[in-house]
């Protein structure tokens, strides 16, 4: 505990001076495989040392299913499917990663994963819905042009709006813009220094909004003299009203008394102004300078997350010194690499791809795998209503709707929306998944499987029906790999091989592999990421 | 509280009978029986809890908490009721004759004027800040008195208008196995009868598709059986094993007697008229048939009348019309409620809660609307677990703030778990680690409105 405690509070208590021994001691700048393989000695010595025995090592199919969720958010089609997994190139996966790297579903992906981090929820709410197509495009952009996190953060928190989005007189015209997360947090200096605390750097501060916190180093003043960075003279406390800053200096007053405190750095430094630069630029500044190791570490903390379904430090949002992380030394590395590289996401991503870890298996062998915090095994995670719906039209050859920005008030109990709405009730982490009756029935009985399964209006269904080159193991083996990425086993093809030549009819077996298409898309393994 | 008189409405044996005759469509073998047997040997079912959530914000000036004879006071007219001394709007007249039933309390108070913000609070007890999703009352509700294996959730919610807020809907840290079956999403207006003559107050997909026969879905739910067993087999966690429960119990409802709780056509058409033939009158009445299936949680919303928008309770305009019109589809509809609860014997255990996220300003707006109004509003409670026939704090003559025995919204949430035989300070587990009571710890239970 006491050298949980000294990692963690000494990076934060010398935020703005750069502990020159870590760098020092850190050495170079290290490429993705070579960062990938220390990960991974980090990870076995542990193994070692606990007697873990991890899951063996994922198979082509599984990867390639895995990887294409992560980075495409959605599942490979049949020909992309095929086409790797009979690619004898022992280079295929680093080169599956790159190339997802380079299409536009990983800017796709990726803008709506920082969309639900930065405005979680927002998608359903009917006063902030329709502004989010723009802070998603918004996102996408600057992903698409490799903008590095520092930026992106930076620009997100030094936005203003010169005037007010008029939202009343053209609702969905309007430019790609992060105004949304200002919105989101209702515009209140105490809503968004909470939200930027805990996103950014991976730390609740909020509960020293009312009180001093009960755990960690905070108290009600330091939280709102870091509110009072996000206070600007005349403010209006109106949601949609324009996003303001301010190059005053002036504090706030903390609600309820006669005190007013001074903006404030949550290491306790004081702001390093300069002539001119409004209170978020000069907060910004500090937040993602190389210098802060809390914004580094809880950036390589979440994108661990996002490949794991597991923080180093679990939950993400929670980097306190009685939170430790599982592994000390692989969180050091990343965020000090992640400096190195300039804040390049796809750096890490390539990295944390080619660790042995990120390519184990989801299988259970061994009972010592369960210990979530040792990495010994990929956990099963749920998918996000975007990547089920996703596979879903790729699995099926469907158009995916677009997303029916107006539909809150119309009907949205239409497609995409009414999806969305039934599948945001997941469970409180990736990897502690649990359906809903609700979602079982919508996946037994609703309208998009019975488009997917219907041999007039489901694509691919009627061509892996038709196909007059397929026979029936063929068509089959081609219904798995259009669902589960991967060939079915002999007692699987030997199962569904009955089912379908028990019909006494051509029209029958047509509809008997409707059937097996139906159990395909409702298996736990179809809807699950493993 | 008396719990004895709930008797099952269908027995072991009955179900077994249902299974064998393939009228409940037992057709596979292994697990659907087990369970189906576990759901008739359940314990005996507690306290229900209904309730009637006004989205918008109704205005307690013209409906619990009338000003007559103050510029404030509008048009609506008092009237007695059947407890001397409580008096109600004029277009509540048939609830104003169940009123020893009834404990109004006029003295809410909050901070929230926020639609949203407003929402999450009064559905779930606290402020939605920080990383803590917070269930709403009825996933709590359905953790503490629901029953794992019964046929129907334990939470249903009728006709709900999710858009201000969808988590305040959501069963938060506690997981979807507490979330809410949504009958209806009330977000679309249908308020016109519709050719079902149903308002749209069904489960979505609770059929198989057209066309699809029992045979197929048979068929097809035996080749998904083999295929879950085999990911399941390789993979031993709990996401492979609730994805297969959750199916098993969407499986079991499909097939199950007990969704004969959603086929209002089984009512007497007199009583279906008593309610009102309109959503939330029909809500109602399904609600009362759910609580006699014991579903512990059923959320009735009343979201717009005939005539009005979907929101109709949110008056910035036409405050009067709007109230009147939405009174006149709440008056019979509650009122037949307490009636036809009673006249099941399931009144005494069964607490009726009517209330909305704020609510409106005293003062009419140039519009003849009136706003949002958080500081001195009115929520109210009928049935069980409760004192009825009384008035429970006071506002000021110009109804502008409280000046008896303020509320506040966990107050009234402590009170309502009270009445209904759940320990507000019992703690779940959250998300983060963090042990979280069911109601905030410095709320006070508002004693002299319980039974």
């Amino acid at each position: 505990m006491l050298s949980a405690i000294a990692v963690c509070s000494v990076p934060m208590r010398s935020a703005n001076a750069l502990d020159s021994a870590v760098r020092a001691e850190a050495g170079v700048e290290l490429d993705p495989a070579a960062l990938a393989e220390r990960i991974d000695q980090h990870l076995a010595a542990r193994w070692k040392a606990d007697k873990i025995e991890p899951a063996p090592a994922a198979d082509d199919a599984e990867f390639l299913r895995r990887v294409y969720l992560d980075l495409a958010g959605k599942i490979p089609s049949v020909a992309e499917a095929r086409a790797f997994l009979d690619d004898r190139d022992p280079q295929k996966r680093r080169k599956l990663v790159d190339h997802l790297l380079d299409r536009a579903t990983f800017p796709a992906h990726f803008g709506r994963t920082l969309r639900d981090l930065m405005a979680p929820g927002a998608t359903n709410n009917l006063q902030l819905q329709f502004l989010m197509p723009q802070f998603e495009a918004w996102l996408r952009l600057r992903l698409a042009a490799d903008t590095p996190y520092d930026k992106l953060v930076g620009e997100l928190l030094t936005f203003s709006s010169g005037a007010a989005p008029n939202v009343r007189a053209n609702p969905f015209g309007g430019e790609p813009s992060p105004a949304v997360f200002y919105q989101f947090n209702e515009q209140r200096p105490e809503n968004l220094a909470a939200s930027t605390a805990r996103i950014f750097l991976g730390v609740q501060v909020e509960c020293a909004q009312c009180h001093n916190h009960p755990f960690a180093r905070w108290k009600r003043e330091e939280f709102w003299g870091f509110a009072a960075f996000f206070s600007a003279a005349g403010q209006q406390q109106n949601v949609f009203a324009p996003v303001a800053d301010s190059s005053d200096r002036r504090g706030i007053q903390i609600p309820g008394t006669t005190t007013t405190v001074e903006p404030r750095l949550l290491d306790g430094s004081p702001p390093a102004w300069e002539s001119g630069a409004t209170k978020r630029a000069t907060l910004a500044r500090w937040l993602t300078a190389a210098e802060n190791p809390l914004f580094a570490r809880a950036t390589a903390n979440r994108l661990w997350w996002h490949f794991f379904g597991r923080g180093l430090v679990d939950p993400v949002d929670d980097m306190d010194e009685v939170n430790p992380p599982s592994h000390p030394e692989i969180l050091d590395e990343l965020a000090r690499q992640l400096v190195y590289h300039q804040f390049d996401v796809k750096f890490l991503i390539r990295t944390i791809t080619a660790t042995q870890a990120y390519q184990l298996s989801s299988q259970t062998t061994h009972a010592s795998q369960d210990d979530p915090q040792q990495f010994a095994r990929m956990p099963l995670r749920s998918m996000t209503a975007d990547q089920l719906i996703e596979s879903l039209a790729q699995a099926a050859g469907l158009e995916p709707q677009p997303q029916n920005v107006r539909g809150a008030i119309v009907n949205p109990a239409g497609g995409r929306s009414q999806f969305m709405t039934r599948f945001a009730d997941s469970g409180p982490s990736r990897t502690d998944y649990q359906a809903t009756i609700l979602q079982a029935l919508t996946l037994m009985n609703g309208q998009l499987i019975a488009d997917a399964t219907s041999l007039t209006r489901s694509e691919n269904l009627q061509a892996i029906v038709e196909a007059p080159f397929l026979d029936t193991p063929g068509r089959i083996e081609t219904l798995f790999l259009a669902t589960l990425t991967r060939r079915p086993s002999p007692d699987e093809l030997a199962t569904m091989q009955a089912h379908v030549d028990g019909a006494d009819s051509a029209d029958g077996r047509k509809q008997a592999l409707a059937d097996v298409f139906w159990a395909l898309l409702n298996s736990a393994e179809f809807v699950l990421n493993h | 509280m008396d719990h004895s008189h709930r008797r099952p409405l269908l027995s072991r044996r009955d179900l077994m009978r249902l299974g064998a005759t393939g009228v409940a469509g037992f057709s596979l073998s292994g697990w659907l029986e087990s369970l189906a047997d576990d759901a008739a040997a359940s314990p005996a079912r507690r306290c229900s809890c209904i309730l009637l959530w006004m989205p918008g914000g109704p205005s307690q000036m013209d409906t619990f908490d009338l000003k007559p004879g103050h510029a404030n006071g509008g048009p609506f007219k008092e009237i007695e009721t059947s407890v001397p001394g409580v008096r109600i709007s004029e277009h509540l007249p048939r609830l104003a004759r169940q009123m020893e039933h009834v404990a109004i309390v006029r003295s809410m108070t909050s901070r929230e004027g926020d639609h949203s913000r407003a929402t999450y609070l009064l559905r779930t007890g606290y402020l939605q800040q920080g990383p803590i999703r917070y269930p709403a009352l009825g996933s709590l509700v359905a953790k503490e008195l629901g029953s794992d294996d019964s046929e129907l959730p334990n939470f249903v919610s009728i006709a709900p208008f999710r858009a201000f807020n969808q988590a305040a809907y959501g069963p938060g840290f506690l997981g979807p196995q507490y979330a809410p079956l949504v009958v209806g999403d009330a977000t679309v207006v249908v308020q016109q009868p519709n050719q079902a003559g149903d308002f749209g107050l069904k489960v979505d997909d609770l059929a198989a598709a057209s066309g699809v026969t029992t045979e197929q879905a048979d068929a097809r739910l035996e080749l998904w059986k083999s295929l879950e067993q085999g990911f399941i087999s390789r993979r031993t966690t709990a996401a492979a094993i609730g994805h297969r429960t959750a199916y098993e119990r969407a499986v079991k409802m499909m097939r199950s007697e007990a969704v004969q709780a959603f086929q209002l056509n089984d009512e007497p058409a007199a009583l279906r008229d008593a309610y009102g033939r309109n959503r939330f009158g029909q809500g109602c009445l399904m609600a009362r048939r759910l609580v006699e299936r014991g579903v512990p949680f059923v959320e009735v919303n009343l979201t717009g009348a005939a005539g009005n928008p979907a929101l109709g309770w949110d008056t910035h305009q036409n405050n009067f019309d709007s109230v009147r019109r939405l009174s006149e589809v709440l008056d019979p509809a509650w009122a037949t409620l307490i009636e036809d609860l009673k006249s099941h014997g399931l009144l005494d255990t069964t607490l009726i809660v009517w209330m909305g996220e704020f609510g409106r300003t005293p003062r009419i707006n140039p519009n003849n609307g009136r706003d949002h109004f958080p500081q001195a509003w009115t929520t109210v409670l009928a049935g069980g677990g409760i004192r009825g026939g009384q008035s429970i704090g006071r506002t000021s003559a110009d109804g502008m703030t409280v000046e008896d025995r303020p509320v506040s919204v966990p107050d009234l949430l402590a009170t309502v778990c009270t009445a209904i035989g759940v320990d507000p300070r019992k703690q779940n587990m959250s998300e983060v680690g963090r042990p979280i009571r069911i109601v905030d710890k410095d709320a006070k239970v508002v004693s002299e409105v319980l039974a």
